[in-house]
């Protein structure tokens, strides 16, 4: 669990993250976002203290970040930045061992890391490990980006604009791919971004920041039907409100006893994927199956608009 | 390498190594520059042993500049030197104005003939690209990787040992190169200050009138600078591939 | 820089004497160099521009202060000279010694600074410049150096300096221009066709390599074969030693720069830009003249630049194989161990390569702001 009590960084006169307060469980996705220059990035950097914070402290279950000798600290907490800043001068290798060298892994237990990171990400050892990072594409870039902050099994990830560089089809993939790893190894992930979909893809919580305060720290659910701001509304967006609801509630909210005709939903897909394709084929309602394929009952217009409201 | 260009190096190269060991295989195309019976080929002393103690001082110069330079780049490139870093480029600004000849012409009276003002010549000269481009490497190092380093927890010393002077390699790998073409014209001037070097056979051909010394001077001095110049130039591009930063063709 | 210029006050000598031009001199400290007055305000001077070096960050506050430092120290070398040759004694010599060269040094270092960080523009930077030369000229002119050695060399050698300075900037500009004339078509041409460009560049960058003197020597052979066979050109005045091969040579040198930075300027000019030319019906050659080498041109002074001061300070070599210039001076000083006499040659050289590049970096910033 990582608990930030009220940090403040200021440069001069102008404050740059004010008074800012927040927990993080563990195995946890918070997402920051804001416009840019809301000090989202400085409220991370100083979670690693590559930015020191000017009042305020950080815990890491329970201990205070002061407390660690800094690069000690970094060693502990993954970190992916916007473009990666991987090696150009290492090979893909060596670019995810950079950790585990510093700490002085052996050179057996560095290899059968870098090769199941390597398999976690689908990158193909044989062929990825001894390739220089020009040589690979946008994504794979991003992917051993994000496996080298997790070489030495970090319990914290910090992600600053990780998805920043990727042209938006790989984007989506890249995020679904993320969430997968994230579930299996239960790594707890801040991640700033400024994109308000990809806070919602991807937030257990979200942190909205505006003018070095955070405005509201909240469930996505929460923030559409609850937005504690103006701002804060503005930023949601007020026409795709619904949508972004139903896309964050599943089958299972809106199943119904019954039977209906036409080709089956299946339970864990999300109401708006549902809505989507009841509009599509023309039907008031279609059959719900579980994930063993056995039908469980239906799901209906009128069920899911009743998820899309404000008062759900 | 392609095989046409190997073997064209390596041709140049044994002529030069030849021509150096055993200079009379060469007479006959030399005889007709001569007048009066003079000789065709350099006679005051070996040739071999006047290109080794040119490349020695060359080497030992270039070396020197190299530990000094590339130390003040890091120096002034650091925090705690930040406050230098536009006084060293105005210097080094400056300095480039300065003629080789000059800072050897001036170096004669204060050290007196010989080696010396040579090797402070060459040294002082050879600073100066060296300084100009460790400087521009290690401030060429995106800003990304470094934030990288830094956030995985490398102290400054592993940044700097790990990842700076890594990728600014080439870059200082180049300044070397410059500074070592110019060490070895500045050399070859030296011999007008009495160090012992190839510009001798020029020389001596002036002062006798025999534009055979001088033409076989010239050409093995200007060989052996472009042969240098190559193989440099090779190391610097297999440096540079690996990072996949391709040097234009010019460079 | 304050210890500098403390080591420079006591403990190095101002000026050395010397009874003669060839033995070796003894130094005056500054106190025996000038009359107290003098050397109490020098003293007082220095140090005043000591303490703005340490304490005081204002860049233009610290131009001042040197300014004034070298306003100071420049005439009082002069006075020295005067103060310390015996009356009527024509053949004792006094040139500035270490504790002088070390208070230029770093009052040069300190206003250099200064100026770096107060960015002037490009006509603030000309303007300067020329107040250096005015300030210079002013203390040639007024006589207040006749007594330092330096100039007493000149005026043994009068005739020759101007003659040969002459030379030295005939051998650098002229050789700028002939590769001007032929490098910019070349440079073109280069842009245009592949082939010729990697085959040209190629070419141009193995000759950059060849030592000076090596380059020279190899040029003497054909040239020496040329005049003996062709009447024409011997009667031109070509000949094995002597100006031409410099000349040839320099010019050679020379079309590296030229036609690289052409090249490069031309690459740079966006492809929106020309497309939108041939859109609008500029022919090949409107297009060239009209918006490529406008765009181009920047680049191009800066290779002109790079030629130029290179070739300033390679024409002095040009004295080794009889083609004159400055460093005439310098190795006739070499060859007598006078020491006056290299500066005789090296300052004019140091101070055209300096003010060539304090001209052209201006001259390239007015360029570029004109097609920014």
């Amino acid at each position: 669990m990582i608990e930030i009590e009220r940090l403040t960084k200021r440069y001069g006169a102008t404050t740059v993250v004010d008074d800012v307060s927040l927990r993080v469980e563990d195995g946890a996705i918070a997402v920051v976002v804001g416009t840019s220059g809301a000090g989202k990035s400085t409220l991370l950097r100083m979670i690693n203290r590559l930015v020191e914070p000017s009042a305020g402290r950080v815990l890491i279950d329970g201990e205070d970040t002061m407390a660690i000798p800094e690069d000690q600290l970094r060693h502990r907490i993954g970190y992916v930045i916007q473009g990666y800043g991987l090696f150009p001068h290492r090979t893909v290798a060596e670019n995810i061992a950079t950790v585990p060298r510093l700490l002085g892994w052996d050179k057996r237990r560095i290899a059968a890391r870098v090769e199941e990171l390597l398999d976690l990400f689908q990158l193909d050892p044989a062929e990825f490990a001894g390739k220089f990072p020009h040589e690979l594409s946008g994504g794979q870039q991003q992917r051993v980006g994000v496996a080298r902050a997790l070489a030495a099994k970090p319990a914290l990830l910090l992600m600053d604009e990780p998805f920043g560089a990727l042209d938006p089809v790989i984007r989506s993939k890249a995020q679904v791919d993320l969430l997968a790893i994230q579930r299996r190894l239960g790594t707890t992930i801040v991640l700033v971004t400024h994109d308000m979909n990809e806070a919602f893809q991807l937030g257990d919580k979200i942190a909205v920041m505006d003018q070095a305060r955070l405005l509201q720290y909240d469930t996505p659910a929460q923030l559409l039907t609850h937005p504690a701001e103006a701002f804060v509304e503005q930023l949601v967006g007020t026409a795709e409100r619904p949508f972004r609801l139903l896309s964050l509630l599943h089958v299972q909210a809106a199943l119904e006893a019954g039977d209906a005709e036409g080709e089956p939903i299946r339970i864990t897909d999300s109401l708006r994927d549902a809505l989507s394709r009841l509009i599509w084929v023309g039907r008031e309602a279609l059959p719900v199956v579980d994930a063993s394929g056995a039908l469980v009952g239906r799901v209906s217009v009128q069920g899911i608009l009743a998820h899309g409201r404000s008062a759900a | 390498m392609s095989r046409r260009s190997f073997i064209l190096r390596a041709a140049a190269l044994f002529l030069l190594v030849l021509f150096i060991a055993a200079p009379q295989l060469f007479a006959f195309a030399f005889k007709p520059l001569t007048i009066n019976d003079a000789p065709a080929i350099y006679n005051q002393g070996s040739l071999l042993a006047l290109t080794l103690s040119h490349l020695r001082i060359v080497f030992l110069a270039t070396l020197a500049s190299t530990v000094l330079a590339v130390g003040l780049g890091i120096f002034v490139t650091r925090p705690s030197g930040s406050e230098f870093l536009p006084l060293s480029r105005s210097l080094v600004n400056i300095g480039q104005t300065f003629p080789p000849i000059a800072v050897l012409a001036i170096a004669v009276p204060l050290v007196g003939f010989g080696e010396k003002p040579t090797f402070i010549a060459l040294f002082l000269y050879g600073l100066l690209p060296i300084f100009e481009n460790t400087l521009t490497g290690l401030m060429e190092v995106s800003p990304q990787t470094l934030e990288a380093a830094k956030g995985m927890g490398m102290n400054p010393r592993q940044r700097l040992l790990q990842v700076e002077l890594p990728l600014a390699f080439p870059v200082i790998l180049a300044g070397i190169r410059l500074s070592v073409i110019i060490s070895l014209g500045t050399a070859t001037i030296g011999s007008t200050v009495a160090a012992k070097g190839l510009g001798e056979v020029i020389i001596a051909g002036l002062q006798s009138n025999n534009v055979a010394f001088v033409l076989q001077g010239g050409l093995v001095v200007a060989l052996l600078a472009v042969l240098i110049h190559d193989g440099l130039g090779l190391a610097e591009r297999m440096a540079a591939r690996r990072l996949g930063r391709p040097l234009d063709e010019i460079s | 820089m304050a210890v500098l210029i403390g080591v420079a006050l006591f403990a190095s000598p101002f000026v050395i004497y010397r009874a003669n031009r060839i033995v070796a001199g003894d130094g005056r400290m500054l106190v025996d160099a000038l009359p107290p007055p003098g050397a109490f305000g020098v003293a007082a001077v220095a140090l005043g521009v000591a303490l703005c070096g340490a304490l005081i960050r204002t860049p233009l506050i610290r131009l001042a202060a040197a300014s004034v430092g070298l306003c100071a120290i420049f005439p009082a070398v002069g006075w020295s000279a005067g103060f310390v040759t015996p009356a009527g004694n024509t053949f004792a010599r006094v040139s500035p010694s270490l504790g002088f060269w070390l208070l230029a040094l770093s009052f040069a270092l300190i206003a250099a600074d200064a100026l770096t960080r107060l960015r002037l523009g490009p006509w603030a930077r000309l303007a300067a410049l020329a107040a250096a030369i005015g300030a210079i000229a002013l203390l040639l002119l007024s006589g207040a150096w006749t007594d330092l050695s330096l100039l007493k060399e000149y005026a043994n050698r009068q005739d020759t300096f101007w003659r040969e300075a002459r030379q030295h900037l005939w051998l650098a500009f002229g050789s700028m221009v002939a590769a001007c004339l032929v490098g910019l078509p070349l440079g073109v041409l280069a842009h245009r066709v592949r082939a010729v460009r990697t085959a040209i560049l190629q070419v141009l960058s193995i000759v950059q390599t060849i030592p000076s003197i090596a380059l020279f020597g190899i040029l003497i052979a054909p040239l020496g074969f040329l005049a003996a066979h062709v009447p024409l050109l011997a009667a031109l005045g070509i000949r094995g030693i002597g100006a031409a091969p410099a000349f040839i040579a320099l010019f050679l040198y020379s079309l590296l720069p030229v036609v690289a930075n052409t090249v490069t300027g031309l690459s740079q000019v966006p492809a929106a830009v020309t497309d939108a030319a041939r859109g609008m019906g500029l022919s090949a050659r409107q297009r060239l003249w009209q918006v490529e080498l406008p765009l181009a041109l920047p680049v191009i002074l800066a290779g002109i630049r790079i030629v130029l001061v290179q070739n300033l300070g390679l024409a002095t070599v040009a004295a080794l194989i009889g083609g004159g210039g400055f460093g005439t001076f310098v190795f006739q000083g070499i060859g007598q161990t006078a020491i006056d006499l290299v500066l005789l040659g090296a300052i004019p050289t140091v101070a055209l390569s300096f003010a060539a590049a304090i001209v052209l970096d201006a001259i390239i910033d007015l360029t570029r702001r004109g097609s920014s």
